[in-house]
């Protein structure tokens, strides 16, 4: 689903970009390469575009298992590598000076426009924390307690399940009887959509059920909870409706290309598209180190907004080289529609929080 | 021996000399690594599976521990992975010992399933015990050398001592106790053979040199995390596939197993995309169900095959 | 007290219906004593026929779906064992275990197939009843998986009556027990092997669609359903019904209460360690429990 979106977003920002992608009378060449999900096939793609193909530079990445060797392997051989997705922490904390990421926040920062939401609205003081044992779950929920801890913030549960199960019973019912005011669980789409419905059986209720980006924004989400995701929230990096140049034409653009709903994964890769086009016309000569010059130099805006790629620090001692400062919002499904509810300048509904009780709906 | 026997043997090994220099571009030189990785694989398989009769489905345990053995090494202690080729098969053997010991009481389709579960196990652990291990997360390493040359012939070696310790082990007396048990364990036990006890010999050089393959390939990919190093589907099955395709039972089917494996599913990853995988399997279906004991070891059948005028060649034979 | 019933629950509700499937395949094993290593994706292919059905000809409820879905199933897996199985069985080899490397071969080229034609996206189906449920006390109860697990039982029954009181039935067992003696009877062993495991296979395939509205589809799904199905298969003693139908919900309970008091993400390993523990010490199953 995910490779698609952002294959086709790609592709579609090529095409829009007409001109742009002429320079000095050479026209940019998108290859493509299947890294099917695993990680050392994800290398070796890597390896192959930039030996066999001998490609000007990379770019791509989903799952932070792939992304991260690909990241790697860039590193070891030197060429500029632009990630799109891929989110663990750990991508750009390296201080890989090949390795950029424009159009991704680092795992541990999805949650910006959350805390502020905490901070200003909430004021929870308890909260369950649950996640799939990968390589972003387990990113994004470190991420998560350290600022929790910071804040004075219980996590009175905590829990990594296995993607895939059927049965989210056992871990939920544990969740329901430490009876937190909120939770954060970071999850993909299908077990977002089993966990809202089996919570929705166990009548759990909190009073902001809160899903870790990925899954919960997806529109396969709303397909497949149906009422059961109205009032969830999350965090995101986009939303259709954002304020950014360019935005509603690759919204409506894609749908009426391809028929499908793009979410955030389908604009960093239309996004990057637009940062590699603008590295690329603005490099003084096309070679590794020129292409690797030019990412820094420039500060394009694109439709997840102005990009630039520089070196910070945040308050955990993370240290980032190479990676653009995120803006985050707090979505909330609502009727069906995922509508931007904080922060308060760029909402595009209110929000609703305390939500209703499962049995209080309908 | 005769001098027809070294022969081959010498051609093939002057031609894996040379290979690297004469095959230019790192891409290619990486998929002639892996070739050499699923040889060592194959044939560490093929000692307890093939010569032994014992199919373990759970082998990936052993290439995991190796592969573990080297990455936390860096991971915990900062000490090069180097050290890991052998810390990961000692890791591999001594964890094997007690394995054996526990499943060799089970014969045939039990003993496959229960190799097949302890592989499993270990790859959950080492998914959740996130402490010990990072994870899903996995471990990520700065290869030691940029040039894959190198890296070739440190598989090479591998490979090679592998092939010769097969070769050895199946010409000694031990090779003969092997046989003996996989064609019928029972009379061998009536012969008076400590099967248990020539199981585990037979057992032990195969996790060591899978622990080996998995402590190389730690230090040439690079990153390894549970998902792929225990896998199921891609390692324990693949090895057994490895070595059916090329000929269970015999000491060059997994060498051309490995080879056919490796080169094919590349070429048909870059050609039929996503159905690189069908193919195989289709490839997989027909040859055990017309070659069952694999090229090498179906080879006069093959011959047969190619020589339909000489109807009386048969008994014969070349 | 209420996190123990509802753990309970869970377990045996979902055991239930894994019992079905692995029915399915002990059956199999005791005819062809073969491990069959692409009954997940056999199970797979059946899903995936229901959601067709829901999906595309008119939304046919899956409880209809599944008598269709596995009537094809029964015919795909005639044709297979006939076709390709049969081909090996017997054969002289080095190894013995060609038979269940080809079911290895199958499963791959049934996976890769439905995986080029659905490609790997998930997929659900959503009847009016999926994600209802009802209370007994505190504890929550699934609509659909109840609704599942009586079905199940209810093809368990059936199946029961068929293997004891039914001609063909008994010529399974018979074959089962002891091919060349069911030969010798004049019981043809290979049209009854064919039989087997196309019913094998259309349990299988009725198994799945009762999963269907209670979780979601994708080309993967068989891999983990045949984990549990051979920890069933082997826990209940080869070729055994009954023996099935407890290990399913014994597997299914220890499951549930592994999630709930040791780890959600260690709840395969449970399986795995009785499943170990169960080829060591008991080799024969519950099955070999109740011939005392």
């Amino acid at each position: 689903m995910f490779g698609e979106m952002e294959k086709n977003s790609f592709s579609m920002a090529y095409d829009d970009l007409g001109d742009k992608t002429t320079i000095n009378g050479r026209k940019i060449e998108l290859l493509f390469e299947d890294g099917q999900g695993k990680p050392d096939i994800a290398k070796s793609a890597a390896e192959k575009l930039v030996h066999s193909d001998k490609v000007d530079m990379i770019s791509g990445g989903y799952s932070s298992a792939c992304t991260f060797p690909i990241a790697g392997a860039a590193q070891t051989m030197g060429v500029p590598f632009l990630d799109s997705t891929g989110a663990a922490d750990k991508i750009t904390t390296q201080g890989w000076e090949w390795v950029f990421r424009g159009t991704a926040a680092p795992a541990s920062h999805y949650t910006g426009a959350l805390f502020d939401f905490y901070d200003n609205v909430m004021h929870p003081k308890t909260t369950a924390l649950m996640y799939e044992n990968t390589d972003f779950g387990t990113s994004s929920a470190d991420g998560y307690k350290a600022i929790c801890e910071a804040k004075g913030i219980e996590v009175v549960f905590d829990e990594a399940y296995e993607a895939g199960a059927v049965d989210f019973k056992p871990m939920l019912m544990k969740a329901k009887a430490a009876n937190p005011e909120t939770c954060y669980v970071i999850s993909y789409v299908m077990d977002a959509s089993l966990i809202i419905k089996q919570a929705r059986e166990l009548d759990w209720n909190v009073d902001l059920f809160v899903g870790g980006a990925a899954g919960w924004t997806m529109p396969e989400f709303l397909e497949n909870a149906k009422d059961a995701s109205e009032y969830v929230a999350s965090t995101t990096l986009w939303v259709p409706n954002v304020a950014w140049p360019g935005v509603s034409e690759y919204y409506n653009g894609y749908i009426a290309k391809y028929g499908k709903k793009p979410d955030y994964h389908g604009a960093q890769a239309y996004g990057t598209m637009q940062i590699i086009v603008d590295a690329l016309n603005n490099a003084k000569e096309i070679s590794y180190e020129g292409i690797r010059q030019s990412l820094l130099e420039i500060n394009p805006t694109t439709v997840m907004g102005p990009i630039k790629l520089e070196n910070w620090s945040d308050e955990f001692g993370h240290n980032y080289t190479n990676q653009n400062r995120p803006t985050t919002y707090v979505v909330q499904w609502q009727k069906g529609v995922l509508e931007v509810i904080w922060p308060e300048a760029a909402k595009s509904a209110n929000y609703v929080c305390p939500v209703p009780k499962w049995s209080e709906r309908k | 021996m005769t001098k027809r026997n070294w022969l081959l043997p010498a051609i093939v090994g002057i031609v894996a000399v040379a290979l690297p220099f004469i095959v230019q571009g790192d891409y290619y030189r990486h998929i002639l690594i892996l070739v050499l990785v699923w040889i060592t694989l194959g044939t560490a398989w093929n000692l307890l599976g093939g010569y032994c009769g014992c199919v373990s489905f759970g082998h990936a345990a052993f290439f995991g521990l190796g592969a573990y053995g080297a990455g936390l090494l860096v991971f915990h202690a900062g000490i090069s992975p180097w050290w890991g080729m052998i810390v990961g098969p000692a890791v591999a053997v001594i964890i094997g010992i007690p394995i054996g010991l526990i499943t060799f009481r089970l014969r045939g389709p039990y003993f496959a399933l229960a190799m097949l579960a302890l592989g499993e196990i270990f790859r959950l652990v080492f998914t959740n015990w996130v402490s010990a291990t990072n994870g899903a997360v996995g471990i990520l390493i700065i290869p030691a050398f940029t040039s894959k040359v190198a890296y070739y012939f440190i598989g090479l070696a591998i490979a090679a001592a592998g092939i010769y310790t097969v070769y050895r082990l199946m010409h000694s007396k031990l090779g003969y106790y092997f046989v003996s048990i996989r064609e019928d364990q029972d009379a061998a036990e009536a012969l008076g053979i400590p099967t248990t006890k020539y199981k585990m010999y037979a057992l032990i050089p195969s996790a060591l040199l899978t622990g080996l393959a998995g402590a190389f390939y730690m230090n040439y990919m690079a990153y390894i995390e549970p998902g792929v190093v225990f896998s199921l589907p891609e390692i324990s099955i693949m090895m057994i596939l490895v070595t059916m395709v090329g000929g269970a039972g015999t000491l060059w089917g997994p060498v051309l197993g490995g080879a056919l494996y490796v080169i094919l599913a590349e070429l048909f990853r870059t050609t039929f995309g996503a159905a690189n995988v069908l193919v195989f399997g289709i490839i997989v279906c027909l040859i055990i169900m017309y070659l069952p004991d694999g090229f090498i070891g179906d080879w006069p059948k093959l011959k047969g095959y190619f020589r339909r005028g000489r109807k009386a060649s048969y008994a014969g034979g070349e | 007290m209420v996190i123990f019933g509802q753990t309970f629950i869970c377990g045996i509700l979902l055991g239930g219906i894994y019992a079905i499937i692995a029915i399915g395949m002990t059956l199999i094993m005791g005819v062809m004593k073969i491990i069959n290593l692409a009954h997940g994706a056999l199970m797979m292919v059946g899903m995936y026929i229901s959601y067709c059905l829901f999906t595309y000809c008119g939304g046919i409820d899956p409880y209809i779906a599944m008598f269709l879905s596995g009537a094809c199933l029964f015919g795909i897996g005639y044709l297979i064992q006939k076709y390709s199985i049969e081909k090996v069985s017997g054969v002289e080899t080095i190894l013995p275990e060609s038979q269940v490397l080809l079911t290895v071969g199958i499963m791959l080229v049934l996976t890769e197939a439905i995986r080029l034609i659905f490609k790997s996206d998930y997929r659900s189906v959503a009847p009016w009843y999926s994600g209802t449920s009802f209370f007994v006390g505190d504890m929550s109860i699934s609509i659909p998986m109840l609704i599942g697990f009586g079905i199940a039982m209810a093809f368990v029954f059936v199946l029961h009556l068929f293997l004891t009181r039914t001609d063909l039935g008994r010529s399974v067992r018979a074959t089962a027990q002891d091919r060349d003696a069911a030969t010798y009877m004049g019981i043809n062993s290979k049209r009854v092997t064919n039989f087997t495991f196309g019913l094998g296979s259309a349990l299988a395939a009725v198994g799945g669609t009762l999963l269907l509205p209670i979780y979601y589809l994708f080309p993967d799904i068989g891999h983990a359903v045949l984990a549990k199905c051979f920890i069933i298969t082997i826990l209940g003693g080869m070729g055994s019904t009954m023996g099935a139908l407890f290990g399913g919900l014994a597997l299914g309970v220890a499951e549930s209460f592994g999630a709930t008091y040791w780890a959600m993400g260690y709840k395969d390993v449970v399986g795995l360690i009785i499943f170990i523990v169960v080829l060591l010490f008991l080799p024969g199953g519950f099955k070999s429990l109740t011939k005392r």
